[in-house]
């Protein structure tokens, strides 16, 4: 297995206050990796440092086999990362349609781009369905459908998703559980996918890292984590 | 009636092409653009310039009121704004610079082309009567018509093409706009140049009709802020909406209230006061932003 993206040692501050110290992580290609752990312990700071949206203080991010960080986010995105942020954070006020040729915004070639839309909305018939309607007034697992579909407009290489569960109908997260199985299917794509439901994320994950303020508390083989006890005391607890 | 109609649907064209460039402006980089009737009176006098003092033709001299002033506001933003809000925090210091902006731009526009009231001869000559009804000279018709044209045409900009949706994208969520790979430093010089190149066309078609001077700036900008207020600040549809308005209730109020002196603008600024009360985020502004 060649690694698609290596995460080395990395320390991410907001002001004077850490939110990781000494993070590693990999991810290999074509794998799906989870990352759990409670609020506050880091995961999205590890999406947003892996994204340039926030500077490392030292350490490094390799992603196919070139330094990532540095680099600045519109750029990473050409490189093939993309990521669903926590909250969704669709474009309100924008329809559907433009929402989806948004995640599209890097690429400029015309047909395949169309192609592209195809598949996301044979994918995701429900966006088929309202693809003039405007993106405030669907649901939220309609609009995390379509934010996930955002992203894969852009043909990404490498996939982040934070907490995409977060806020949604427990029978819609199932479908998005699914959604993000076939994808990693059917897509020459790695993901790397954010949870705090455990359970789902570990379900539907090759391997995965707990993450407990700021460092790695714990990895392996997302079956064997499952079973772990230290892990059902920490994040499968009454959850789902 | 119909002549307090045809004039104000000629005025508040000029008047929502202002609105749109400063809500575009406010949208990407959350600041009032307080030097907006400053590039406004530029614009008209880059017209006269090319016009008067060079003789070349008035489309001439519009296009170089756009292209001048698209120049200014990108240098603007990326060596002033740009600077000031990486540095700082507070929404004050944007505030700030721009308001110094507009003085400086005062005595640029002083230094440059002096005190006089600045016009261009009539770009065409005839009036326009219909039945004594409507009564309008083909200069402003022409003038009011090339206005609608170019709202037309920035409409169709930020709706269709990939440039104005990102600039959309950045307005509605500079994060995600971000994640979606928009240069946010370059879209914000963009988004700037535009704005000031619409108050700078709006200069050139104005000095035609009725001339620029270097005090017209300050209440020009006024003005842009009322209409937004009254539409909805940051909204493309709210910026048309409170050009309208504001064209309408002048021209309304030019005719019927002349009777009691110069009270047109007191009336719409009780107006806008009592309205705001009741609805402080404008026709269509968003309770949210
Ligand atoms: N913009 C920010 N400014 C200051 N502190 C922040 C900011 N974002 C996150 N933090 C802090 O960093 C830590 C990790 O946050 P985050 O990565 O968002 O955690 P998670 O995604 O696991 O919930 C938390 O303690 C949080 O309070
Ligand atoms: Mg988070």
């Amino acid at each position: 297995m060649t690694k698609i993206l290596s995460v080395e040692n990395i320390e991410l501050y907001y002001d004077h206050i850490y939110a990781l110290k000494g993070v590693s992580i990999d991810v290999d290609e074509g794998e799906t990796v989870a990352l759990i752990g409670a609020n506050g312990a880091g995961k999205s700071s590890i999406l947003r440092a892996i994204t340039g949206l926030r500077p490392i203080r030292s350490g490094q991010i390799v992603y196919q086999g070139h330094r990532l960080d540095g680099t600045s986010a519109s750029d990473i995105v050409r490189r093939g990362i993309s990521m669903v942020p926590e909250g969704r954070r669709a474009f309100p006020l924008m329809s559907v349609k433009d929402n989806l040729l948004m995640g599209a915004f890097t690429r400029s070639d015309k047909a395949e781009i169309e192609q592209t839309l195809e598949n996301v909305l044979t994918r995701f018939p429900r966006l088929r369905e309202r693809y003039h309607q405007q993106a405030s007034t669907m649901s939220g697992g309609e609009q995390q459908m379509m934010v996930i579909g955002r992203a894969l407009m852009a043909r990404p290489r490498l996939l982040l998703l934070d907490e995409p569960s977060l806020g949604i109908a427990p029978k819609l997260v199932q479908d998005i559980a699914r959604a993000i199985v076939a994808i990693s299917r059917d897509e020459k794509v790695s993901i790397l996918l954010v949870e705090q439901n455990s359970r789902m994320a570990l379900s539907i994950s090759n391997r995965a890292y707990a993450l407990s303020t700021g460092s790695i508390a714990l990895s392996g083989n997302s079956k064997d984590l499952m079973n772990d006890n230290r892990i059902k005391a920490a994040y499968l607890g009454g959850e789902l | 009636m119909e002549q307090i109609i045809a004039n104000g649907l000629y005025l508040g064209a000029q008047y929502a092409l202002i609105a749109l460039g400063l809500t575009l402006i406010f949208s990407l980089m959350n600041v009032l653009n307080f030097a907006h009737g400053q590039m406004y009176v530029f614009g008209g006098f880059v017209t006269y310039t090319v016009v008067v003092q060079l003789g070349l033709p008035f489309i001439v001299g519009l296009l170089a009121s756009a292209v001048i002033l698209a120049i200014m506001g990108a240098v603007i933003e990326k060596f002033l704004f740009a600077p000031v809000v990486r540095r700082s925090k507070r929404d004050e210091s944007t505030m700030l610079l721009a308001a110094g902006i507009a003085f400086f731009l005062d005595a640029v526009i002083l230094l440059l082309f002096g005190e006089k009231q600045r016009g261009v001869p009539k770009i065409v000559n005839g009036v326009f009567n219909w039945d004594m009804r409507i009564i309008m000279p083909y200069d402003r018709i022409l003038i009011g018509v090339l206005a609608i044209l170019l709202i037309v045409v920035f409409i169709a900009f930020m709706n269709y093409s990939r440039a104005g949706r990102a600039m959309r994208a950045l307005a509605q969520d500079r994060m995600a706009a971000q994640l979606m790979g928009v240069d946010v430093a370059r879209y914000s010089m963009l988004g700037l140049a535009l704005g000031a190149m619409l108050a700078g066309l709006v200069g050139g078609l104005l000095v035609t009709i009725t001339g620029v001077n270097l005090g017209m700036g300050g209440p020009t900008s006024i003005k842009a802020f009322l209409m937004i207020m009254i539409g909805g600040a940051g909204v493309i549809s709210g910026a048309i909406a409170g050009g309208f308005i504001l064209g309408m209730m002048e021209s309304v109020g030019l005719t019927v209230l002349s009777a009691y002196g110069d009270i047109t603008y007191l009336v719409i600024f009780a107006t806008l006061m009592v309205f705001l009360a009741v609805r402080p985020q404008g026709l269509m502004g968003k309770p949210w932003g």
